[in-house]
């Protein structure tokens, strides 16, 4: 490492760094001046910012120098950064004729581009986002609606969900912060209800099993209710996860009463089919679940309204709500692109810190399946609509839920799951009692509580209901 | 033949360990983890006795201020043991988060036993998500046996 420092920067006149492990930041200066500014020539003498972007990058450069991370520092000539930022503005470029309906000029500059990528590194940094974004507006061009996004199989899709747990620590920071407050709120009960909205292999829920055994007091009654999709050729994957499961509790002492219900989509499932006992408390889990529902269909408006307004009905103890933070449902096609690429980025950074591991290609495909759902299909098609916090806070709130706070105890247990996960980079926060995770200041995945507000029938003269925290420890 | 030959004093009875298990397992379970490792391959008999659970049960919470609560011992048992417990989990999360005080270190055993439980579920084959593997390997702890970078 001391050797290569050396060499670097004997060579730090005569070539730019390009520093992989930061391009989320890169990006986001890139589309920031390229917003408020026009498109400049092609020739590339003529680039108005080149210094300012080239003294962040080397400052920041120095800084990560100094960090002993397995960092590929990987200097580049001239030309392959200019490649790299001609490939961004050639994609912000062909976006914004996308959105204007200038179709043979898309059509061209994907050409074009798919020659410029050739030109950089596709296998890490900007060269790889730069491919799926470019493959993106190809099958937007090209491909029929229905195939556009790809149609994987029940089985493929829990499959690559898997790697993606694998592979980088947001589901495991969903899950063990949910399990967090789902373990807070059923303090004191006996009989305990979870509903999952997509069970997949029932990952999230051996570590409440344990919480539950090793409670002070015994553990209560547990059971839990799977959502997931029917399994094609017969099989019953939700009855088999719940068999596992079963064996799990079985051997830590934990009664368990497992149900499975198949349905492919959230609104399908109406509240007779949970079998919700008026005894028990009651936990609804959602882990990047409810921004499928977000379609506005111009007849029969969104389904998120129907679901949301039987949650209530169930009146659970808690809801816990865990949504990628970005604003990937904007109805401009070019702010969909803008926000798509800088989220994406910064995903793509993190995984790449993650260090090699064989779940990571498919982790990668797990991802391209997101964007090409947001770029190129449109209406009901389209369900990876997600939201940032701010905006499902105000839904929620005006749909009659209240916010819990998650306690410290998340905090530190987030945190500590992120050191172990040996990547520098990771960090999460607190924001007015929800967490975030994010990689290097850009939050990507909002972990957050909440309560049904119980119905008055004159809110304005009823009283305020105090906010019963039970996390405080 | 000589009578002047000093007889030969008896010989003193030596002391051996290997003869007193009892106090040989005293000694091992105070000793951490590297060198009970180590201890395993002196002797067979050694070798047997470390892999005894109950030595790892007290490596296990030895640096935890406050007794762990009760009822952990079945569960521990169940999910595959003590020795599983440290050399999978507690190992390499107590180097990890060496730089967090001690108050946190009950945090931290409650997060690897977790971590632990995921791996018996994974091991039960209900990780799943390896293409055309249908044997149970449990992958998601392998981030704590990655090199780490500190």
């Amino acid at each position: 490492m001391g050797n290569a420092s050396n060499e670097i920067s004997q060579v730090a006149s005569d070539v730019v760094h390009y520093n992989p492990s930061d391009l989320g930041n890169w990006v986001d200066s890139m589309l920031t001046e390229l917003i408020h500014q026009q498109f400049p020539p092609s020739d590339l003498q003529d680039f108005p910012y080149h210094d300012t972007w080239t003294d962040q990058i080397g400052s920041q450069q120095n800084q990560n120098l100094n960090h002993n991370q397995q960092l590929t520092v990987v200097s580049t000539t001239m030309d392959e950064e200019d490649s790299g930022i001609r490939l961004v503005h050639m994609l912000m470029s062909c976006a914004e004729l996308m959105q204007r309906g200038d179709f043979s000029l898309v059509a061209s500059m994907i050409q074009e581009m798919q020659v410029l990528l050739t030109r950089v590194n596709t296998r890490c940094g900007i060269g790889k986002v730069a491919g799926y974004f470019i493959d993106a507006l190809g099958r937007r061009l090209f491909s029929p609606i229905s195939t556009a996004c790809g149609g994987y199989s029940v089985l493929e899709n829990e499959i690559l969900y898997h790697n993606f747990y694998e592979a980088c620590p947001y589901l495991k920071f969903a899950h063990f912060t949910a399990n967090q407050a789902i373990l807070e709120a059923f303090d004191g009960y006996d009989c305990v209800h979870v509903i999952d909205f997509n069970l997949m292999h029932g990952l999230q829920w051996p570590a409440l099993i344990q919480a539950l055994a090793l409670r002070p007091g015994g553990p209560p009654l547990l059971r839990l209710t799977g959502i997931g999709p029917p399994s094609p050729d017969g099989r019953d994957t939700l009855r088999e996860v719940g068999l596992r499961l079963a064996e799990l509790a079985r051997s830590v002492n934990v009664r368990f009463v497992f149900r499975g219900v198949a349905a492919s989509r959230l609104e399908d499932v109406k509240t007779w089919m949970l079998q919700v006992s008026s005894k028990e408390a009651v936990a609804i889990n959602s882990i990047m679940q409810l921004h499928k529902l977000l379609y506005m269909d111009p007849g029969r408006g969104s389904a998120i309204d129907t679901v949301l307004s039987w949650i209530r009905s169930l009146n659970p103890r808690i809801i816990t709500v865990v949504e990628q933070e970005a604003d990937h449902n904007q109805p401009e096609f070019l702010d969909r692109f803008t926000e798509a690429l800088y989220y994406y980025s910064t995903m793509f950074d993190s995984l790449e810190a993650c260090g090699l591991r064989p779940e990571k290609s498919l982790a990668e495909i797990h991802i391209q399946r997101e964007i090409c759902n947001i770029l190129c299909c449109e209406g009901s098609g389209r369900i990876e609509r997600h939201e940032p916090l701010v905006k499902w806070r105000t839904r929620l709130s005006e749909s009659g839920f209240k916010p819990v706070h998650l306690g410290s105890n998340a905090f530190k247990q987030a945190s500590m799951l992120l050191t172990l996960f040996s990547a520098e980079g990771y960090c999460v926060e607190e924001r007015e009692g929800c967490l975030t995770l994010g990689w290097h200041s850009r939050p990507l995945i909002a972990a957050s509580a909440w309560q049904a507000v119980p119905d008055e029938p004159t809110s304005s003269l009823a009283p305020m209901l105090n906010s019963q925290n039970s996390n405080v420890m | 033949m000589e009578d002047g030959r000093e007889k030969k004093k008896p010989p003193s009875p030596k002391f051996c360990i290997n003869d007193h298990v009892d106090i040989l397992v005293e000694i091992l379970r105070r000793l951490d983890g590297d060198t009970l490792a180590v201890a395993a391959c002196v002797c067979r008999l050694w070798h047997s006795i470390t892999r005894h659970d109950s030595l790892w049960e007290s490596l296990c919470f030895r640096h935890v201020p406050s007794p762990p609560p009760s009822g952990i011992k079945p569960i521990v048992l169940a999910l595959g043991g003590y020795k599983r417990l440290y050399m999978l989990c507690l190992r390499p999360v107590l180097n990890r988060l060496s730089r967090f005080g001690l108050r946190d270190r009950v945090d931290h055993v409650q997060l690897t036993l977790s971590l632990f439980c995921v791996d018996y579920y994974e091991r039960l084959g209900g990780g799943g998500g390896k293409l055309g593997e249908s044997s149970a390997s449990s992958s998601s702890l392998m981030f704590l046996c990655r090199p780490v970078n500190v």
